[in-house]
């Protein structure tokens, strides 16, 4: 059992991270009632603007380039990590935007969007910063291994699961603590009654994919250390997003940390027995779960369902 | 023996009780009535008769066969139609198309992909036949979408009816109509009985009591008075289940 | 809204005045594509798109059943295809028999587990089920080649009895592909316009209603979400031959996506024509746009989204609203000769 260990940790890690990516992308199904097919490039989008952020391809032709390049590697993460999930929320707010004209129409209309827009940004990527595989700096301090138990574990991997953590709480926070968190958190139920109570819809909504494609981004600049900066990193996203809020209710705040948590544990343990194949499993237990007649775990029609 | 028989219904969505004990019989070549008001469990009921949810405990028995829990299409298929409260038609097609799809004649060639579908006169004359008898005639080729909602009630109605079943049930048929166009109907389903049997359910309590033989009052999820319009209007229960003025 | 029910007239002929126009179009492609700075090869490649697109439309737009992983049976067609000729026997028949008998399989596989569901829940797991098959494609490689691709797939000859026609030039391989799309293209016009396509369309419209006047819904989505997997198989097949080789990257999420995105931009939810429409319009952007800019695809997408927001009824939709006069009851009315 002990050989298990690293993978359970690597599973945890993933589960804490699929719970920010899974996060965004409930409140914005809740919500809206919108399945984000491009929450995965959204998440892509944050990696690379912090990419450029850290090492900006202009910085070394100009006096406040070279400043820049000169801060120390914590600073400039820092402040990438701060900063680009902002500019993806931005992103976010405009995808809303190209969304309305579709809110009256079937819900195909929303997913062909987003799913074009998933292509347009990816291609934005592609041709903004090249095809191949590129590499996010990170600070020297959470790079590297770590001695515990007679085991290796990766520094940046304990950084990932901490910062996520400390993610989710301020998602928390903000949702339980905050009036206008406490708006978001109804509307995720239902927001036929949000509308009800007078709120301004608009508004809302634009918040909601903002905050929703933010920490997809957030995710992103997190991620991508361990599973590589290319411009299609966020295809395997989509899928385990959807299958948690399956798993845990769309809208539900606990729900989809606890399903992102068993989703990354199973992925851990199955990269124990198969590595290659541990990313299927998200998929193969997606096509258990809702495919062959079953109701999804709650038996209830939610919003999806229409 | 009935047509149409329901024995000891029970129906619960999760801890609610919605039907407890509901006892029902149509007789052949009767227009029936289920009234109630809003959340008594008529609507509930009328989806257990018809299919769409199965009944937790009780038998359905269609001419002494038991259809309870069968899933929809087969119950249509057994002769079982229903109209439905809010429309429900086919919106991308024309008034015909939607006629069409019901027909058994039609059903009966639902696995050949090669022949034209528009192609059998006779099929289509049949189709005619039901916009006459609901009084959409000459209409066939409009698309059902353009139809005034007093026609689209009537196409509704139509849709059920060109399936020729042996019992035909009207949910609320008089949702939204006008005055007039309530009398239209009165004056159809007058001529539809003639060849079919009927089962509507209504809160427009003035409209059952001119239409129907027989019907059964339902109330906190049990029927609580059954009987002809005469019989119903003296009795207490009916008085008390707040149905407002009697006729 | 225009929509597929009423915008196509409910024909009983064989054969349209379109057809005859397309057929005129693609007999007569080679004498002119080269003259307009085109090549013959794409001409071959429109083709098969168009095989794969209408057949994909089946699904999408008539049935109203969106798969967003279909590349997954044109990839096991075109598998299927290879691993015949290097493993039972040179043969075009036998080839295309196998492709489109393993898109079925693939295609039943999927459809078993799908076929209850619609809109969003089938969408994702069309999805799933496409990344499932595209990443074992990419692992199996004994079997696939991999990402190398299976390689050496000859260009069998047609045999017909008195004859054997070769295949390998790209003239030849190019009537041979438009033949195919001829018969696909009578075929699916008929299908759609049967009493079974129109039960399909029926279904689109108001499932409940369908299974509340006796039809079994779920296997007219099974069959549907088949036949449409063994028309991309044959697409797929022919696919292989065109390039004599195989590859994963036509089941990716990607690829998968752009066949929706070009049955959507030429009208495939409200025209049957819709489909030929958008394979020609991408083909052209990729071509044509791509050869003045890198950036074609970014705005081949933006135009997506656009049309999305705009005008879903796609290419044809539009063309069809310029075209017509006001409605009257004597627009629809079923011709037996053919028409818009």
């Amino acid at each position: 059992m002990i050989q298990l260990a690293p993978h359970l940790f690597n599973g945890l890690t993933l589960g804490l991270l699929f719970a920010l990516i899974a996060l965004g992308f409930t409140l914005i199904v809740g919500v809206m009632e919108v399945l984000n097919l491009a929450h995965g490039s959204l998440f892509a989008l944050g990696a690379y603007i912090a990419l450029s952020m850290i090492d900006p391809a202009w910085a070394q032709e100009t006096a406040l380039g070279g400043w820049w390049l000169g801060l120390p590697i914590t600073a400039r993460y820092g402040v990438a990590l701060a900063f680009a999930p902002l500019a993806v929320g931005l992103a976010g707010m405009l995808l809303e935007r190209c969304l309305r004209p579709t809110y009256d129409k079937a819900p195909l209309y929303g997913l062909l969007l987003t799913f074009g827009a998933a292509l347009v940004i990816e291609e934005l990527i592609r041709l903004g910063w090249g095809t191949g595989e590129q590499h996010l700096p990170v600070p020297d301090g959470i790079n590297g291994a770590f001695f515990f138990g007679g085991l290796i574990f990766s520094k940046y991997k304990i950084f990932a699961a901490v910062f996520a953590l400390a993610a989710i709480a301020a998602v928390w926070v903000f949702l339980e603590r905050t009036p206008y968190g406490a708006i978001i958190k109804a509307g995720a139920h239902d927001s036929e009654m949000v509308r009800a109570l007078g709120y301004d819809l608009a508004r809302l909504r634009m918040f909601v994919f903002g905050l929703g494609a933010a920490l997809a981004g957030i995710a992103g600049i997190v991620m991508v250390p361990i599973w590589g900066l290319r411009p299609h990193v966020g295809i395997d996203v989509v899928i385990p997003a959807f299958l948690i809020i399956v798993l845990g209710g769309v809208g539900s705040f606990w729900g989809a940390v606890v399903a992102s948590i068993l989703v990354g544990l199973a992925v851990g343990i199955t990269g124990a027995y198969a590595s290659a194949w541990s990313l299927m499993s998200m998929y193969l237990l997606l096509i258990a779960v809702v495919g062959f007649r079953a109701r999804g775990l709650f038996g209830r029609k939610s919003a999806l369902e229409r | 023996m009935a047509l149409f028989e329901a024995r000891s219904i029970h129906k619960r969505f999760g801890a609610r009780v919605v039907l407890e004990n509901v006892n029902l019989s149509f007789e052949a070549g009767q227009v029936s009535g289920i009234m109630g008001p809003n959340g008594a469990g008529k609507t509930t009921c009328f989806h257990v008769l018809t299919g769409r949810y199965a009944p937790d405990r009780g038998e359905i028995l269609l001419e002494g066969q038991s259809i309870g829990g069968l899933p929809p299409q087969r119950i249509a298929r057994l002769g079982v139609a229903r109209s439905f409260q809010v429309m429900n038609l086919f919106d991308d097609s024309t008034v015909l198309e939607n006629i069409l799809l019901a027909l058994p004649d039609f059903r009966a060639r639902r696995h050949k992909a090669l022949t034209a579908a528009f192609a059998d006169a006779a099929l289509i004359d049949e189709a005619r036949e039901v916009l006459d008898q609901v009084g959409l005639t000459g209409r066939e080729w409009e698309p059902s979408v353009s139809l005034s909602y007093g026609d689209r009630r009537a196409l509704e109605i139509g849709v059920a009816l060109a399936a020729r079943p042996r019992i035909l049930f009207l949910d609320e048929p008089t949702s939204g109509l006008g005055t007039e166009a309530t009398l239209n109907l009165a004056r159809l389903i007058a001529r539809l009985r003639q060849r079919y049997t009927i089962v509507v359910i209504e809160h427009d309590m003035r409209f059952l009591f001119r239409i129907a033989d027989r019907i059964a009052v339902i109330h906190w999820g049990q029927v609580i008075a059954e009987g002809t319009p005469a019989a119903l209007s003296t009795n207490k229960w009916v008085q008390r289940s707040a149905l407002g003025e009697l006729v | 809204m225009l929509t597929l029910s009423d915008i196509s007239p409910r024909s009983t002929a064989w054969v349209t005045p379109q057809m005859l126009v397309l057929a005129l179009v693609m007999l007569s492609a080679p004498l002119w594509l080269g003259p307009v700075g085109l090549y013959q090869y794409l001409g071959i490649e429109i083709a098969i798109w168009m095989v794969y697109a209408l057949g994909f439309n089946l699904l999408f737009g008539y049935t109203g059943l969106h798969s967003f992983g279909h590349g997954a049976y044109l990839g096991v067609g075109g598998y299927a295809f290879g691993l015949f000729q290097h493993h039972v026997g040179t043969s075009l028949v036998g080839g295309l028999a196998a492709a489109i008998l393993a898109s079925a399989l693939a295609g039943m596989i999927v459809a078993a587990a799908v076929s209850h569901r619609r809109g969003i829940y089938f969408a994702l797991l069309t999805i799933a089920f496409g990344q499932v098959f595209w990443f074992s494609a990419i692992k199996l490689h004994w079997l696939t080649g991999g990402e190398d691709g299976l390689l050496n797939i000859p260009r069998p000859a047609l045999d017909l009895g008195v004859v054997q026609v070769t295949l390998s030039d790209n003239l030849s391989f190019y009537y041979f592909t438009v033949a195919v799309l001829g018969l696909c293209v009578v075929a699916l016009w008929r299908i759609v316009n049967s009493p079974f396509g129109r039960i399909l369309q029926a279904i689109r419209q108001n499932e409940m209603r369908a299974s509340f006047i006796g039809y079994e819904v779920w296997r007219f989505k099974f069959a549907a979400f088949v036949l449409s997997a063994m028309f991309a198989g044959l697409a797929g097949g022919l696919f292989a031959m065109a390039q004599e080789s195989a590859y994963p990257d036509v089941m990716s999420l990607h690829q998968s996506g752009l066949i929706v995105m070009m049955v959507l931009v030429g009208g495939g939810l409200v025209s049957f024509w819709g489909p030929v429409l958008g394979v020609v319009l991408y083909f052209v952007a990729r071509d044509v746009l791509g050869a003045l800019t890198e950036t074609w695809l970014l705005w081949y997408g933006l135009m997506f989204v656009a049309m999305v927001m705009f005008r879903p009824e796609g290419l044809a939709g539009v063309l069809h609203r310029l075209r017509r006069r006001p409605p009257s009851a004597a627009q629809t009315r079923p011709v037996t000769s053919g028409g818009a």
